[in-house]
């Protein structure tokens, strides 16, 4: 399929800008394969079920700034733009949270939460030995699923600190279950 | 959702056409205009304005961040588009920036040593530096805002940016209130006061122009 993408989505952006709906969805018809060609080859490491997801969001970046796009200029360059910028930062907010979901097992549950309902109250020892502001990360990534940047702007720290806090108190943690508390 | 009931919802949406560069300019003016009548109320013309125009050293404390304010703006702009390269506004701010201090080595140059010193502290530089500041939050606030509309490829660039067209637009504005010509003064404090607002305005920049 050799055509002129450049000036085929192009005019349907531009038709779209005009207030021509069914051009609009045509382009973004045209644009998602290509986006879902981009999420697969670089997304290997990623679930297949999450590219799908990846992909709308990038559309969803496209929808919210389509503004940005001046009709004189080339459309391709921008739409790329768009397309590397969000589907970095749905990589980097995923392999986050793919990377803690490990940790968390391996580290702070050791043992299967199961009928046991020690288990609970273990890890809340664990994390009394914690400091309170170590704890609390712990336990908003980790027992409540929240985002390091939610986390950061909670406690006024920045993601990367609460990253690197958060992946201090875990291996604190593992030496604890590990039996040499400190 | 599947992506196909996506596209449909977003192709039933209606487009905005305001374009970023219309936002700025409609929020740019307005901020700078304000914030000249607030200098002329709160502040007032310095006496013998005519006359000191005259010298070329005091022209450049008004025309040198007057410029630098205009490329900021268009760097801020060309930074608003997610493809857009920030290489084409930093050189020439760059050149601005080699100029600027050139004024001070010139200054160096013809004033004695040993009123250096005094030269360089002045009457007012505390009320220099605090007035540039002050003046400088409404027109940075009013570009970060008009900014948040654009998709900026480097939002802490784009903030300083916008900071940075705040700040040389305050202190363009304050040197028509400012009595002291010495450019080891003005391109210090002037110079203080534009590179703390751009700071502030990486800061800001950094959180508010993510998307």
């Amino acid at each position: 399929m050799m055509r002129d993408t450049e000036s085929d989505w192009a005019a349907l952006l531009r038709a779209a800008k005009a207030g021509d709906g069914r051009a609009y969805a045509r382009f973004l018809r045209e644009v998602a394969p290509v986006l879902r060609g981009i999420v697969r080859a670089r997304g290997q490491a990623l679930p297949v079920h999450h590219h799908e997801d990846i992909v709308q969001e990038v559309l969803l970046a496209i929808h919210a700034k389509r503004h940005t796009w001046d009709a004189g200029r080339p459309l391709r360059p921008w739409l790329f733009a768009i397309a590397r910028h969000k589907v970095a930062d749905a990589f980097r907010a995923r392999g986050a949270r793919l990377h803690l979901d490990i940790a968390d097992r391996a580290e702070v549950l050791p043992a299967e939460p199961g009928p046991d309902p020690d288990a609970a109250r273990d890890a809340a020892r664990l994390l009394g030995r914690l400091d309170p502001r170590a704890a609390e990360i712990v336990r908003s990534a980790h027992l409540h699923d929240e985002a390091p940047a939610e986390i950061g702007r909670r406690l006024s720290m920045s993601e990367g600190a609460v990253r690197v806090a958060l992946h201090r108190a875990l291996k604190r943690l593992g030496a604890m279950t590990q039996g040499s508390p400190r | 959702m599947r992506t196909e009931d996506l596209i449909e919802r977003l192709a039933r949406e209606e487009e905005s056409a305001v374009s970023v560069r219309s936002g700025v300019v409609a929020a740019w003016t307005p901020a700078f205009l304000a914030t000249l009548v607030i200098m002329l109320v709160g502040w007032g013309l310095r006496s013998g304005l005519g006359l000191a125009l005259a010298d070329p050293l005091v022209l450049a404390k008004i025309a040198l961040p007057m410029l630098a304010a205009a490329m900021a703006l268009a760097g801020g702009l060309e930074l608003s588009r997610p493809e857009g390269h920030a290489t084409r506004a930093l050189p020439g701010l760059g050149a601005l920036g080699v100029a600027w201090l050139g004024l001070l080595t010139l200054d160096l140059a013809i004033t004695p040593p040993e009123t250096w010193d005094e030269a360089l502290r002045g009457q007012t530089r505390l009320a220099c530096l605090l007035s540039i500041l002050a003046l400088a939050v409404l027109p940075t606030a009013a570009l970060l805002a008009a900014l948040r509309r654009g998709a900026s490829p480097r939002p802490a660039l784009s903030g300083a940016l916008a900071g940075l067209a705040g700040g040389a637009g305050a202190a363009a504005i304050y040197a028509f209130h400012c009595p002291e010509d010495a450019p080891l003064f003005y391109v210090t404090w002037y110079g203080t006061g534009i590179v703390i607002a751009s700071a502030a305005g990486a800061v800001l920049g950094s959180r508010w122009l993510r998307w």
